[in-house]
């Protein structure tokens, strides 16, 4: 829906459908509630289908919107759109708190936060009589004027609904929900190519919230009369399932569900009493048999289109300066007991490749990790550039130049290859940063696979397009796991001439590898560790004959690949 | 001094409650890694079991219980291969939502069987209960507690001293190296399910005669006992245990001094209280991401 | 994925699903002709919480369609009911009630024993202004201003009235506990008990609300216990809290006199309860000692169902009788000449009482005073009040 003409054509169709279709007070009725509700299912399309995170309260939210909307319009007076923002606005507020004190916990912890925010919001409503009225909810919540005959209030709720899904669609490729789905496939990933996940989360969160709470607010309206127990932890369930059920990961879906939904058990009032074990029939085997959704399941079918700008030639921007870029001393990190990373001392100069090595288990993935921020180191102290940025966040270390890839590949396994590139990309902003991924793409050499699913490509391509998301984020410094474990013979050789070009470029590269043939071939220093400690540094030649190192190698693997 | 005491047993009994529903979460998470919403279905399957064995057959009581968990167990072997085996490959999330259709389908079938009245069962004993001065000690509550210690116990000697049970374990902690030891992984999940469908069954079938038997019985235990099992520190039985026990205590002396409409929310509370200050449960340790 | 065939067909179809194919089920949904009867809408809950009561009504309604019928029927017409299930759910009920009213040739509607339910569809009562019959006992109900909801059973104004009459005047009850649900029903009778005892110059010593499937009783019993009070009036919602309440009371030793809201004297309760109930007081709208009326109305439907009939069934009854003399009345199924013909029934003996409608749509105006005598309950008087 990129052209404005269809989205305005769009939206002309539901005011008529709205004013204009024969519908009866029933069907009205019916169209009424899977508008709202379906607002309130986008909600859930940006935070669970986008960003990964289970929300099993937005019914709460819902209902914050729908008691926004009558309290404000019969209790203190408010206009209908005034009491509308207020609802709205009120469920965002409480999406943010609510996130923003859980949403560093995930899962099932997540799961069962929304299941209490829910239930004890119901016992509120339920029991705040002096500001909820109770129980016996609250009636004769008017509707704005002028839209106040049924098929006018309907067009409005169906050209929100339409305007909401358009928005949320083209969310999902706007760098916001590029940076949401990059959290949902992997968290890790996207925090060390800089995005701020908490910050992503939160307002996934809150966009969901707000939604929650605008829909709630029509809802109140459409039906005049609201109480406690329509809001409740079922009726949060169902929402999710609608979302499910028409494919969580697109607007399209969502109201598909929705309205699925709504009208599924009407369609099955002929089964009487059986209709509702029917329709739990029916979530298990739409999950069984169409795990994306129905809509998921029909843009299965299609191929995906990219827009990638022509790619020009990669510029990284921080030319290396003089001296230590990297200056690492008595770096600790300990888990209980264990010292895994105990003392290390590292010194990278700018421009060079300069290998960590080591036996299994002697601490390089973890002085990577302690790096790159994923853990906050025990002890010592990280310069970068001559600032110090030991414990500080993963995204802000990438903002400040450092990149890095990891040993199990993490791509954003559902976007594209570009799109994953982009995410890494975000810094330059706009149009630019389309260039620099277009041209980070490139360098790898996998321009011509850009619209390629990640999760599609073969292994290798898989390590360069993680190495182009790394070298689109522009670093100064940047950290490579074991970029060559798992490849070919032919693509060790073309990481080998990938990781010249890349010293040819001004970046300084920090590398653990096992393979000693690429690591005497590229490396300027190598730096030794066992146990968590450093054993040795120097040139490839020094360190190589190093008597506790051939002693640790030896011990460890017997020669393997060191001979 | 009376009061306090009388709400302490009173809030272990309901307590014991959720710990056993609680259990039977923890097995299949800790099997599976997902979280069955379906098993405050499976105390309400129990306690229908009984009534449909006792009342409508006609059987002596201890036959019922036998047949009941018997069935219990067939149903538990179906349940995962309807509904949670399909989708073992995929995430949390699909299998999750699976098991909340599944709650749906089993309240609504029972619902359009068996029909809405709810029905009452006898307890385990005729007995009405112990009285020790002003202090009354309801025997099917005795029987509760008494019955889930005993549980606890077997299970306990059960993982720990058995091979099977250690089977079970090393399922639950990690399936590929499990079954790279010819741990036949399928046949252990499928025996976690059967065994927790007859723990959701025992429950039912022991709380049905304080609360009666009707559709709803379950949903609403099976909340507290999922938010017991997060308190306990998810996956750990001990903790599923003490945050039972915690919540039906807490949450029978807020009633009595704060609120009682309220009541249910206090569990919520202090789910919210420990996510925030120690989410890693009572007895857990913290877990760091892992790169 | 295994199916190839036919995709592009199901695509299609499920792309114009979510807007455009809601158009489309209104052709689907619409009723056959049925010129030849009279249709009586009946919303009731089939499935959720209530689905039990919701089974009780529909006999009710089908009895009294049967007799009407079996006599020669209404303006030479049969009566036929076209039952919708409300789910027990305030969506589910304005659902089905929209689903009923757009069959034009229904003429009168049953509406729910659950207010909020009435509260819910009263938008849509008063747009398609016809006449609907409902059994929800609040009193604010009929007190909106909507002229065509018609009560077939007494408001709750009615039942707190008789409970203070009957517990302070004939039991002489003076220290008094209130419990009640924390929902609709338990919190508007609560108030209104305690307005009607404050009338008698008594302020309840304790009032205690809990939220329903409480699963447990034991603060509200000992609170009830510590506070002295030598009566409980009491407005339970669901039979389930009020059996596990009753069974803990006699536990913990509390014998206080209890005059309970009808709940308390029902078929369920009585079943779940048992002994735990015996001595206690209730009012109740239907009783099938209170009239012969109502008497042979109880013998019938035990014969024909094997339960006890209660108001559940009760209500619906009257409300199908009570049509139908309207609509004989009146001549027509217009509705505004029906509703007039409603509101002019006086005198009727239904068997939830003797019918004289008020101005407002309010058909009774008392209760009977039950007893449970050892499980068996016993009528042990009728109070009623002048019609407003």
């Amino acid at each position: 829906m990129k052209n404005p003409a269809l989205a305005l054509l769009g939206a002309a169709a539901c005011v008529v459908l709205g004013l204009v279709a024969p519908l009866d007070d029933y069907l009205i009725k019916l169209l009424m509630q899977a508008a709202t509700y379906a607002i309130a299912v986008l909600g859930l399309t940006i935070v669970l289908g986008y960003t990964g995170q289970i929300s099993l309260a937005q019914a709460a939210f819902f209902g914050i919107g729908a008691y926004g909307v009558a309290l404000g319009s019969t209790g203190l007076g408010l206009s209908f759109f005034a009491a509308l923002a207020l609802g709205t606005l009120l469920a965002g507020l409480f999406g943010v708190l609510l996130g923003g004190s859980t949403l560093k916990l995930g899962g099932h912890y997540l799961a069962m936060v929304t299941i209490s925010f829910q239930e004890i919001l119901t016992l509120v409503l339920t029991n705040w009589v002096g500001l909820t009225h109770g129980p016996d909810g609250v009636a004769n919540i008017p509707r704005p004027t002028g839209l106040v005959a049924a098929p006018r209030y309907l067009a409005l709720c169906l050209l929100v609904l339409f305007a909401t899904a358009w928005a949320v669609g083209a969310l999902k490729r706007r760098p916001l929900g590029l940076a949401m789905q990059a959290v949902r496939d992997n968290e890790l990933a996207a925090s060390v190519v800089g995005v701020n996940t908490y910050r992503v989360k939160i307002i996934a969160f809150a966009l969901s919230a707000l939604l929650g709470g605008l829909g709630g607010g029509l809802f109140a309206g459409a039906f005049r009369y609201i109480s406690p127990d329509q809001f409740s932890f079922d009726d949060s369930v169902v929402l999710l399932t609608m979302a499910l059920l028409g494919g969580v990961e697109a607007a399209t879906g969502s109201v598909i569900g929705t309205a699925l939904l709504v009208l599924l058990p009407e369609w099955l009032r002929f089964l009487r009493q059986f209709y509702l074990a029917v329709y739990g029939l029916a979530v298990i085997l739409i999950m069984v048999f169409m795990p994306a959704g129905i809509w998921g399941f029909l843009a299965g079918l299609r191929p995906r289109r990219v827009a990638m700008p022509q790619p020009g030639g990669l510029v990284l921007g921080r030319a290396a300066g003089e001296g230590a870029l990297l200056e690492v001393v008595g770096l600790a990190k300990h888990f209980g007991g264990l010292r895994a990373v105990d003392g290390v001392d590292l010194r990278v100069l700018a421009g060079e490749v300069h290998a960590l090595i080591g036996p299994n288990g002697s601490g390089k993935t973890t002085t990577l990790n302690v790096l790159s921020g994923l853990y906050r180191p025990t002890g010592g102290s990280v310069r970068l550039a001559g600032r110090e940025v030991a414990g500080h966040a993963p995204h802000l270390l990438a903002a400040a130049g450092l990149g890095r890839t990891f040993q199990n590949i993490r791509l954003f396994h559902s976007l594209t290859a570009f799109e994953n590139v982009l995410i890494g990309a975000q810094a330059a902003g706009g149009a630019q940063a389309a260039e620099r991924a277009a041209a980070a793409l490139d360098f790898v050499g996998l321009a011509d696979r850009a619209g390629a699913i990640a999760a599609s490509l073969p292994y290798g391509h898989q390590r360069m397009v993680e190495i182009a998301r790394a070298l689109a984020g522009n670093p100064a410094l940047l950290l490579l796991d074991e970029p060559a474990a798992g490849l070919n013979l032919t693509e060790k050789q073309a990481l080998g001439q990938l990781l010249d070009r890349l010293r040819g470029l001004g970046v300084t590269l920090l590398l653990i590898e096992h393979d000693m043939d690429l690591v005497e071939q590229v490396a300027d220093r190598i730096t030794v560790l066992n146990f968590g400690k450093r054993i040795a540094d120097g040139t490839p030649a020094e360190v190589l004959r190093h008597p506790e190192v051939v002693a640790a190698y030896l011990g460890e693997e017997a020669g393997h690949e060191f001979a | 001094m009376s009061i306090a005491l009388q709400l302490l047993f009173t809030g272990i009994g309901i307590g014991a409650v959720y710990a056993l529903v609680a259990l039977g979460f923890v097995l299949i998470y800790r099997a599976t890694n997902v979280v069955n919403f379906a098993q405050g279905q499976f105390a309400m399957l129990g306690a229908f079991g009984m009534v449909i064995t006792t009342e409508g057959l006609g059987l002596p009581y201890w036959l019922g219980i036998l047949l009941t968990l018997a069935a219990m167990a067939l149903f538990g072997a179906l349940f995962n291969l309807g509904v949670y085996y399909p989708l073992r490959h995929r995430s949390f999330l699909p299998v999750v939502i699976s098991t909340i259709g599944a709650s749906i389908l089993l309240t609504n079938g029972v619902l359009a069987t068996y029909g809405p009245e709810p029905a009452t069962l006898p307890g385990l004993t005729d007995l009405p209960g112990l009285n020790f001065g002003g202090l009354f000690l309801d025997s099917q509550y005795l029987a509760i507690i008494a019955i889930t210690l005993v549980l606890v116990v077997l299970q306990y000697l059960f993982f720990e001293r058995t091979l099977l049970g250690k089977k079970l374990q090393a399922t639950s902690q990690d399936k590929e190296m499990a079954s790279l030891l010819g741990i036949p992984v399928a046949g252990m999940i499928m025996l976690t399910f059967v065994y927790s469908a007859v723990l959701g069954g025992i429950a039912g079938i022991l709380v049905a005669p304080i609360l009666f038997v009707s559709v709803g019985l379950g949903a609403q235990i099976a909340l507290k006992a999922f938010a017991a099992s997060i308190i306990g520190g998810f996956g750990d039985i001990p903790g599923a245990i003490a945050g039972g026990l915690a919540i039906g205590v807490i949450e029978t002396f807020g009633a009595f001094y704060i609120s009682v409409p309220y009541k249910d929310a206090y569990a919520f509370v202090l789910l919210f209280a420990f996510l925030l200050l120690r989410p890693q449960g009572l007895f857990g340790e913290k877990v760091s991401q892992k790169a | 994925m295994p199916h190839h065939h036919g995709h592009s067909r199901c695509r299609a179809a499920l792309a114009g699903l979510p807007l455009a194919g809601l158009a489309l089920i209104g052709s689907v949904l619409t009723s056959t002709a049925r010129a030849q009867d009279i249709l009586i809408g009946m919303a009731t809950p089939l499935t959720g919480a209530a689905a039990e009561s919701g089974r009780y009504a529909q006999w009710g309604a089908e009895m009294a369609v049967a007799e009407v019928n079996a006599a020669g029927g209404v303006l030479g017409r049969k009566l036929k009911l076209v039952i919708e299930d409300d789910q027990t759910s305030n969506p589910g009920i304005v659902a089905a009630f929209n689903r009923l009213a757009s069959d034009p040739q229904i003429a009168v509607f049953l509406g729910s024993i659950r207010s909020t339910q009435v509260h819910a569809m009263d938008p849509d009562v008063r747009r398609v202004a016809k006449p609907v019959f409902f059994g929800g006992t609040d009193p604010l109900l009929t007190q909106a201003g909507d002229p065509w909801l018609f009560r077939a059973r007494p408001n709750d104004s009615y039942s707190a009235k008789v409970i203070a009459a009957f517990g302070v005047e004939t039991l002489h009850l003076q220290k008094w506990a209130i419990i009640s649900s924390s929902d609709a029903f338990g919190s508007s009778g609560a108030r209104l008990l305690t307005a009607d005892l404050a009338a008698l110059g008594i302020k309840p010593i304790t009032q205690q609300s809990y939220p329903n499937q409480a699963a447990d009783f034991t603060p509200v019993v000992l609170s009830v216990k510590n506070s002295g009070a030598d009566a409980i009036g009491s407005y339970f919602t669901f039979e389930q809290d009020l059996g596990v309440f009753a069974r803990q009371a006699r536990q913990f030793g509390l014998r206080t006199t209890w005059v309970g809201s009808p709940s308390i004297a029902d078929t369920a309760a009585l079943h779940l309860a048992g002994p735990a109930l015996w001595g206690t007081y209730g009012v109740a709208d239907f009783n099938a000692d209170s009239s012969p009326e109502t008497h042979t109305f109880a013998e019938k439907y035990l014969a024909l169902h094997h339960v006890p009939a209660d108001n559940f069934g009760g209500w619906t009854y009257d409300s199908i009788h009570l049509a139908a003399i309207a609509i004989a009345a009146a001549k027509t199924t217009e509705p505004a000449k029906l509703r007039a013909a409603i509101l002019a029934i006086q005198g009727y003996k239904g068997v939830e009482g003797t019918y004289d409608f008020d101005a407002q749509g309010d058909g009774l105006h008392g209760y009977n005073v039950v007893h449970n005598d050892h499980g068996k309950i016993v009528f042990v008087k009728r109070v009623d009040f002048p019609k407003p």
